[in-house]
């Protein structure tokens, strides 16, 4: 628990934007998002995503054209433009979704210029799926003659950094590049290790975030585990079934805030606080209370020097399933024990599914959006919540009010956590 | 760059040389004929031979991982014994897991799909889905020794083993993280050893019994190498060599050339005394790597080749390339760990050897 008042606060008027943060007085350790890219199953786009989570709209539908025999609910990208001829076979489904919004996240910088493509910028992608979408099992039975009859160029998108080397290509720059790899927690630790990269100078700014596409292999090996939800989910009701899966890329342009005020930058919010942690308990069950969780999020905070009291809104994990909603619950309970009113919290996976790799990011993108525009959304189909007093379950309507400080929280397969922590900037018009 | 914070206190291995604690006796390995899977004619590679993880960390089941994971329990286990340290001692919430890899468990995802081949999509077997992941050996590094700290997987092309190398560094730079096992590593399945021999990057002495030729290509390799990576000044800790700073960047730039300039900086007008050059199994990678390692140090300078056991382990090669180099007794000093792809990118790890 972090308790305690912080001292008064400074500002500092930065190209139209006010940011209290103490840390401000070192401008070249505080970490700023100056971009957002998103593909979602809304569309391409930061403004399609945050229209389609503030007016509720549920993205998640009935499929079964992704397998013979598959029937379930997902939430699908229509309209992903192909790359130029040529191209199609070098580049997976999950590179294309991470160029797309690699491209959007840079769309406020003159991207084509040579200032820009000698930068060293560097990438950190997420993904769990990556090529898998583009290999098929014929390869295990004779994987030379499946090379020969076209796979060679498709299995060379196999490797998760295959991810970061499209995004740099597409991009045409040449910094550092990295995938990590920690199941639905990976894209938020992309942007936390992107981040401890800015604070290292490894880079002027980093392009982090993850994709994955929608794949039989996923919808697969979720399904055999039992934890795909016949229907649209219900994260933290107490009739969830299970999980829904989506798709979607989102990639964040990270800076120090002297390098974004050096060229002038809009400053979209704040990275006050990230932290990693693993639960050490099991490969796919999460510890039952929620302590790795609970540590991550503690750890978070203490790195932004706030306490509970400030964290205005948690976008959670909330995948839907028996386990993962109860441990989460127990950590919110444990973390926010002591504040003055329950922490809201809601699961944005209610809206467009779980996007795996892409998910930390595409809901780091949601919390941005919600400390923009003060928008606290709700978890769709929530009637029945777990109980939970120091929780403030979100339904119904979207909730207004300023939000100075939000939480997002991941969670994975291997018990990886990730915490973010994202400060207002200037506010949503 | 990662400035300096870091010492390697303990080194563990399973590699074609077995699983070992420390440093790896000086002995030449020739690659070995596969016979894992039918292949069209002789094929070879340097494998891990067959042990059981059990007979070497008492107590570990294995039966159900990749063999990576395996492999990565045993690694691990041996480099904090070598390290000579209690976990139980430690504040295990402030160790962190840094596993840097190429291809992942690549053995399982195999699997999986070869259930899908035989059962369709609706009838896979649930097992190896969840360990076929990626980060499936560094969480069960974490569950193995009770680690709560950061765990983190990472590749990257050419340089995941350098890439694991510099985001421990940085976790234990940033008071993210007290102590960091840093281990990095594949394994060879047929589809992967299959997809080298198509793109045509094996090299002739993977079709015949002469020794290794110079260059053109490599030889696939396999295998976990570990590092305990600590802040620097614990008394009693080994010292192999001190982290002082990394750093690396993608190929293809329009001004490629500018690695000499960016490794000078981060040499901040020190000359290293020896290069330890990492080869990433690009085929032009050895002659690429020796010739910027010359660059860099001048013509005088210490070079120890790229190892052919570690190249042929690709991305995640580096950790061995080091203890290999570690192994030869090199000079003391400032020394570069040194990889390129071979299109311009290129990581540079500088090391204090004492």
């Amino acid at each position: 628990m972090i308790s305690g008042r912080l001292p008064p606060v400074s500002h500092l008027r930065i190209n139209d934007l006010r940011i209290s943060d103490r840390r401000i007085n070192d401008p070249g350790k505080t970490i700023v998002v100056t971009g957002v890219g998103v593909v979602s199953p809304y569309g391409v786009g930061l403004e399609c995503l945050q229209e389609g989570v503030l007016s509720g709209r549920c993205c998640l539908a009935p499929t079964t054209d992704v397998y013979p025999g598959f029937e379930g609910t997902t939430a699908q990208v229509c309209g992903l433009p192909h790359p130029e001829n040529g191209a199609a076979s070098r580049y997976s489904r999950s590179d294309r979704l991470a160029m797309v919004a690699a491209r959007d996240a840079v769309a406020n910088l003159n991207c084509e210029s040579v200032a820009f493509r000698e930068s060293g910028a560097g990438v950190f992608m997420a993904s769990t799926v990556a090529g898998l979408s583009e290999i098929d099992p014929g390869i295990v039975e004779d994987p030379a003659a499946w090379y020969r009859q076209g796979g060679l160029l498709r299995a060379a998108t196999y490797p998760a950094a295959h991810v970061a080397d499209a995004v740099g290509e597409h991009l045409g720059i040449h910094g550092p590049r990295c995938a990590v790899s920690a199941a639905c927690a990976s894209s938020a630790m992309a942007i936390a290790l992107a981040a401890n990269m800015l604070l290292d100078g490894a880079a002027p700014m980093m392009l982090a975030g993850g994709s994955d596409a929608l794949c039989p292999f996923t919808l697969s090996g979720f399904s055999s585990l039992q934890a795909l939800a016949p229907d649209p989910c219900r994260p933290f009701d107490q009739n969830r079934k299970g999980l829904n899966l989506g798709e979607g890329a989102a990639v964040l342009v990270l800076e120090t805030l002297a390098g974004a005020a050096e060229r002038n930058a809009d400053v979209l919010a704040v990275l006050r606080g990230w932290a990693m942690t693993n639960d050490a308990f099991h490969t796919t069950a999460p510890q039952q209370q929620g302590n790795g969780l609970a540590d991550c999020m503690r750890v978070a905070m203490e790195m932004a020097e706030v306490s509970g009291d400030e964290i205005g809104y948690v976008n959670a994990h909330g995948t839907g399933t028996p386990l993962n909603d109860i441990a989460e619950a127990s950590a919110y309970e444990t973390v926010f024990r002591g504040r003055s009113r329950p922490v809201p919290v809601s699961s944005t996976k209610s809206y467009f599914g779980h996007c795996l790799g892409a998910a930390g990011a595409l809901e780091a993108a949601i919390t941005i959006t919600a400390v923009r525009c003060g928008a606290l959304l709700p978890t769709l189909r929530l009637t029945d919540p777990i109980e939970s007093p120091g929780v403030n379950w979100l339904r119904g309507e979207v909730r207004r009010e300023s939000l100075p400080l939000a939480m997002s929280v991941s969670a994975g397969f291997g018990g990886s956590n990730t915490a973010l922590i994202f400060g207002s900037g200037r506010g949503c018009s | 760059m990662t400035p300096n914070v870091a010492a390697i206190s303990g080194i563990g291995s399973v590699s074609p040389y077995g699983p070992l604690a420390g440093l790896i006796p000086p002995c030449r390995l020739e690659p070995e004929s596969i016979t894992a899977w039918t292949t069209a004619g002789l094929r070879r590679a340097f494998l891990v031979k067959p042990f059981r993880p059990a007979g070497v960390v008492p107590g570990l089941k294995t039966r159900r991982l990749d063999r990576l994971a395996a492999w990565a329990l045993v690694a691990s286990s041996l480099a904090i014994q070598d390290a000579g340290i209690d976990l139980r001692q430690l504040d295990r919430s402030r160790v962190a897991v840094v596993f840097g890899t190429g291809l992942g468990c690549a053995e399982l995802t195999e699997a999986f799909f070869q259930s899908a081949a035989a059962n369709g999509w609706r009838g896979t077997d649930p097992s190896p889905f969840p360990e076929g992941l990626a980060n499936a050996p560094a969480s069960h590094v974490a569950l193995w020794h009770g680690l709560r700290g950061p765990n983190i997987t990472v590749g990257s092309k050419g340089f995941a083993g350098e890439t694991a190398l510099i985001q421990a560094a940085s976790l234990l730079r940033h008071g993210q993280a007290d102590l960091a096992i840093v281990l990095a590593g594949d394994t060879l399945t047929r589809s992967v050893y299959e997809w080298y021999e198509a793109a045509g990057l094996l090299s002739p002495a993977c079709y015949n019994s002469e020794p290794l030729p110079e260059g053109g290509g490599f030889v696939p390799s396999e295998g976990v190498a570990a590092l305990v990576l600590e802040p620097a000044g614990r008394r009693e800790a080994r010292g192999y060599a001190q982290f002082r700073s990394g750093q690396w960047a993608a190929g293809g730039r329009a001004s490629a050339g500018r690695e000499v300039e960016t490794i000078r900086q981060m040499l901040d007008g020190s000359v290293p005394s020896v290069t330890i050059c990492a080869g990433n199994g690009a085929p032009c990678a050895p002659s690429s790597v020796t010739a910027l390692a010359r660059e860099i140090g001048g013509p005088g300078a210490a070079i120890v080749p790229a190892q052919a056991v570690a190249a042929g382990l690709t991305d995640a090669g580096a950790p061995l390339h080091l203890i290999l180099a570690l192994s030869s007794r090199p000079r003391k000093g400032p020394a570069l760990l040194l990889g390129t792809s071979g299109d311009g990118g290129f990581a540079a790890l500088l090391l204090e050897l004492p």
